[in-house]
Order: structure tokens, then C-alpha cells, then sequence
């Protein structure tokens, strides 16, 4: 199988409003597999949304190379297909909400890349249906909640055709119902459609959730594996600015104390069920 | 002292097929001296709440006033009462505009009419606060810091005004663990060195957990439960997750600890005391 995201030795480096030069990423090695779940996580500025930008070559290296399915996001041809086949999801739900009704909005991006008519209808029908949006087709995006207007941004790149979207911090702004909303839906969207998701988040407990947790720190992978393999570095992950989830915290915490717990402690019922 | 609001409502757009009533009759009291947080989902009126707290919005009905002075008047008292409720929004770092950090954090003292040595007093004394070195910061760009920096300068910024009362919508939003931790340490210090009261608007339920004293909740324009996030926590699970809520992760981990059958007494709000039972549990040091 050849991988959705390749990256190859990555360094970026832009100038800043002082005139320095900075360099926001460097030596990044990546691969993402069809229908991976991966959470990117990482302090403020460490890098992860720069890195999310070279995925859809919304940003371009300096060094190095990015692939998406193969294609060099170098090359200027190649745009308009990376970014079908990269969606992307911001932060700021109202910020990237362009039609004045949810299904304008869903087709806007099919209509740009010109998509036939029935076509649209099919694909927006579709993406609402699948992001449980289907109710407020016709609704207002801005008298939406926080998590629903997050769901009509998912279901844009789906009616785009992405296999793979990107997400940076989807649930920064949300209400709690609105965060689980949004998980929820990814990862339904990656069992079931065999969605590749990038998962950028400040969330420990939703990078739980993840296949796989790359770490971040100054513009470089400082380590990646299992959320268990992760969040048992508690100590590597607090000095980065970083928290590990709640049991986690209290596994370290009991293992220095003496008790005996087995590796890979990440959850709540891991914990009860390794004390009980 | 204290912010009084006197069966306040508030409707949007009235008259015109937009009306919306995102108040409805609310009457609370907050007392100088209190940490209170105020949640509920987007959409509750937890916005229109604080607005009409600090004077942005008047109530459409009802009154909202400061140690007796009504918000909404436009008397001399009443204005001097607005200033003495400062805000610091969502993503404060937005709004930072000036050239430089001095000019930014002395725009509100500059517009209080303070002449120019008790401004620099000002700006000195809330850039030390927010530690932010003044050599290094003082004649930067805002726009070349990292992002919690600019939250500091911003938050600077509204303590340069010295309010009484600070309100803070979603302070820790968007922030790693760290970061969060460092903001954090401001608005206690301000909290508890300067007296300060504060209304903290967040999604956080750790955060009104390990910080406020007081929660409210707001569900449809009405505030539902008012108490002491411990005991809201323990005592109201179910009314909260009906509001879109959740329950801070310590009390979700002591019930899978209950449900597994670990003894553990009913009352634990924080995560130092449910280590601290574990421990004595299983005969840890």
C-alpha cells in the first residue's frame, strides 16, 4: 500500500515581522497510511499547524518534500488535486463558512472544481447524511452551534471527495457536547468510510482515541507510537508543556509508589481495572 | 460591592422576524471577592450574560447595575462604574493592533486620561505582573511574539485599567496544558494579590473545577444550577450533560474506580485527594 502522506526530510523556515528567520519545522519524517487515525499533538508553536498547512500545500518547503498520493506538492499542477484529495478543517468554525444555507455551503467546494449538477446533489445529499447533518439542510450556518457548523465543514471536504482531512484543533472553540460531536463523527468517518484522518489537538483525551500520537516540540517529531506507548511518558510529555491523560498520571504517580501495574495504563477502565 | 442584575432579559433584533430572547428574568448577584465561572453551550446566552454584566449590552428589560449605580445610565457615575468591569474576550491576541507592546498595553490608561508618568507606572506595572521582562518586550511588535505572549500582552492590557471586577470569556481556549497553566497563574495571582473578582466564561469543566468557587450554569436563556462546582459536580451530573455539559475527568475516574467495586467515599472533587485514596487503599506510601 502506498501511503495518503509522505514526508521527507521537511524544514520550514519563514521571516517573521522583525525580520528574523525562523524555522518552524525541521527534519520531519512522516508517513500516513490509507485509513490511519493519527493525532498530532504538541505545545504552542511547536510546529503542528504549520505541518498541517504542507499537507494541503497551503504552505511549500524550504528543504525537503511533501507527497499526497504520491504527487509533489512542489509542483504547481499537482494543486488541485492534493487539495480535493486533503480536506481541511479548521479552528474557527466561522471562519471557513462561505453560503448563506448549509447545503450552499456543502457544494461549494464540488461546484468550484466543477462537478456536474446532479452530480452536487448527490455528493452534499451524501456528506450531510453521513456528518448527521441532514435536518438542517436548509437552515442558516450561522444560527448553527459551534459542533454543527464543524459538521458542515466535514461534510465539505467529503462532498470535495477527500479521502484524507485535516483537522487543526476542530474542537478548540466548542462546547463539550460540540467536542464529543466532532470526535464521534471522525471516527466514524474513518471506520466506516476508511477516512485517513490527521487529528490535531490540545485534547490528551482525544488523542487517546487515535491509531497513533505523534509528539511535537519545536518544530520537530520528538517521539510517535500507540496512544498507550505515548501517554506512558509522563514525565517527556509535562516537560514539553504537555499533559498526559488523568490515569496516565495517577499510573506513574502509583508506580513510583511501589504498586504494581502492568505497561500502557491510558484510560479511566485501564486504571480501575488494573487497581480493582 | 457588588454586580447586581434585577430580573434581567435580553432579546436580539426585536420587532423583526429575528427576534430572539437570549435572557430570560436572570437575577444574581455577584460580590466583590468572589472567582465565579459560568458555563453552558454555545448558544445558552452565557455571552449576553457577561455583556450585560460589564455594560456592552442593556437589558432589554430589568436592571443591571454596580453598587447601586444602574449600567444603562449615562450619567458620569454610571460610565466610571463601566470601567471599573474590564473584559478580556475570546482570543484577546486578535485584537492586539499597536506597534509596539508599551503602546498597546497604554492605550486604556491613555484613554482613562492619565498623563503620561502614571501611564508608564501603569504599563510597567502590568507587564511585570503578566511577566513579561519590560527591557525585552517593552519596544517589540506584539505581532513577532509566540501566542502566549500575546495573550499576556493582552491580558496586560486590561490590567493596566485596574477594574475591580475582570470578566474573561474562554481564557484557556486553544492553549496547551502549559500554556494553560501559565495564564492560569495570572489570573490567580490577580485574583488573590490584587483582589480582584472574576467571572470566568469557559468550556472547560477542569477549569471551573480547579479554579472558580462558584459555578453557574446557564440552559435557555436561564441560569439552572448556582453553586460550588464540587457539589455541582457530585450532586448534578444528570441536569448537566442534559445542557450539553460533561463532568471534570477526576470525577469520571472515581466512578470507574466505584464501578469496579474500589471504596471510596462519596465526596472527592480533585485529584490529589482521589490519589491520595487509591494509595491508602492499596497500602501505598
Amino acid at each position: 500500500m502506498e501511503p495518503v502522506i509522505e514526508v521527507k526530510g521537511l524544514k520550514h523556515i519563514y521571516t517573521d515581522s522583525d525580520n528574523n528567520r525562523i524555522t518552524a519545522l525541521e527534519q520531519i519524517d512522516m508517513q500516513i497510511m490509507p485509513g490511519e487515525f493519527v493525532a498530532v499533538i504538541g505545545s504552542n508553536g511547536s510546529g503542528k499547524s504549520t505541518l498541517a498547512r504542507h499537507l494541503n500545500a497551503l504552505l511549500l518547503p524550504t528543504e525537503g518534500s511533501v507527497k499526497i498520493n504520491g504527487m509533489d506538492t512542489m509542483e504547481e499542477d499537482n494543486l488541485w488535486m492534493i487539495r480535493q484529495q486533503i480536506g481541511m478543517v479548521f479552528q474557527n468554525p466561522d471562519n471557513q463558512i462561505v453560503a448563506a444555507i448549509v447545503e450552499e455551503d456543502v457544494a461549494f467546494g464540488p461546484e468550484n472544481i466543477g462537478v456536474p449538477a446532479d452530480e452536487i446533489r448527490k455528493r452534499v445529499d451524501e456528506a450531510l447524511r453521513i456528518v448527521d447533518m441532514e435536518a438542517y439542510r436548509t437552515h442558516a450556518p450561522h444560527l448553527l452551534s459551534g459542533g454543527q457548523k464543524q459538521r458542515v465543514a466535514i461534510a465539505g471536504t467529503l462532498a470535495l471527495g477527500s479521502e484524507c482531512i485535516v483537522l487543526d484543533e476542530p474542537t478548540a472553540m466548542l462546547d463539550p457536547r460540540g467536542r464529543r460531536e466532532i470526535l464521534a463523527t471522525m471516527k466514524r468517518l474513518n471506520k466506516e468510510k476508511n477516512i485517513t484522518v490527521v487529528y490535531i489537538t490540545h485534547f490528551m483525551t482525544e488523542a487517546m482515541e487515535a491509531d497513533r500520537v505523534v509528539v511535537m516540540n519545536k518544530g520537530k517529531i520528538v517521539f510517535q507510537g500507540t496512544p498507550a506507548e505515548v501517554f506512558s511518558r509522563v514525565d517527556e510529555l509535562e516537560k514539553m508543556g504537555l499533559e498526559a491523560p488523568m490515569a496516565s498520571k495517577f499510573a506513574f504517580e502509583l508506580k513510583k509508589s511501589g504498586a504494581k501495574l502492568p505497561k500502557g495504563i491510558i484510560t479511566n477502565e485501564d486504571l480501575a481495572e488494573a487497581l480493582c | 460591592m457588588s454586580i447586581k442584575l434585577e430580573h434581567v432579559s435580553y432579546t436580539y433584533m426585536p420587532g423583526t422576524p429575528y427576534e430572539k430572547e437570549a435572557l430570560k428574568d436572570v437575577s444574581l448577584e455577584i460580590k466583590k471577592g468572589e472567582f465565579v465561572a459560568i458555563i453552558g453551550h454555545t448558544g445558552s446566552g452565557k455571552s449576553t450574560l457577561v455583556q450585560n454584566l460589564n455594560g456592552l449590552l442593556h437589558p432589554s428589560k430589568g436592571i443591571a447595575s454596580l453598587d447601586g449605580i444602574n449600567l444603562a445610565d449615562k450619567t458620569k457615575e454610571a460610565k466610571a462604574a463601566r470601567s471599573r468591569i474590564g473584559m478580556v474576550f475570546q482570543y484577546p491576541e486578535h485584537q492586539l493592533f499597536a506597534e509596539t507592546v508599551y503602546e498597546d498595553i497604554a492605550f486604556g490608561p491613555k484613554n482613562l486620561g492619565l498623563d503620561h508618568d502614571a501611564i508608564d507606572v501603569r504599563v510597567q506595572d502590568a507587564m511585570k505582573f503578566v511577566g513579561l521582562d519590560f527591557e525585552t518586550f517593552a519596544g517589540r511588535s506584539p505581532f513577532s511574539l509566540s501566542g502566549g505572549q500575546m495573550r499576556r500582552v493582552a491580558i496586560a492590557g486590561v490590567v493596566a485599567l485596574n477594574p475591580d471586577y475582570l470578566i474573561l470569556d474562554e481564557p484557556s481556549a486553544g492553549l496547551d496544558p502549559g500554556s494553560r497553566n501559565a495564564v492560569f497563574a495570572e489570573i490567580m495571582a490577580l485574583y488573590k494579590k490584587r483582589g480582584i473578582t472574576i467571572i470566568m466564561v469557559t468550556h472547560s469543566m477542569e477549569d471551573a473545577a480547579q479554579f472558580a468557587k462558584r459555578m453557574l450554569v446557564i440552559y435557555q436563556g436561564k441560569v439552572i444550577i448556582d453553586g460550588k462546582p464540587g457539589e455541582v459536580f457530585l450532586k448534578e451530573k444528570d441536569r448537566l450533560l442534559e445542557a450539553g455539559m460533561d463532568i471534570p475527568e477526576v470525577y469520571k475516574l472515581a466512578d470507574a474506580l466505584r464501578a469496579r467495586g474500589m471504596r471510596l467515599p462519596s465526596e472527592i472533587t480533585d485529584a490529589k485527594t482521589l490519589l491520595a485514596e487509591i494509595k491508602k487503599r492499596k497500602g501505598l506510601k
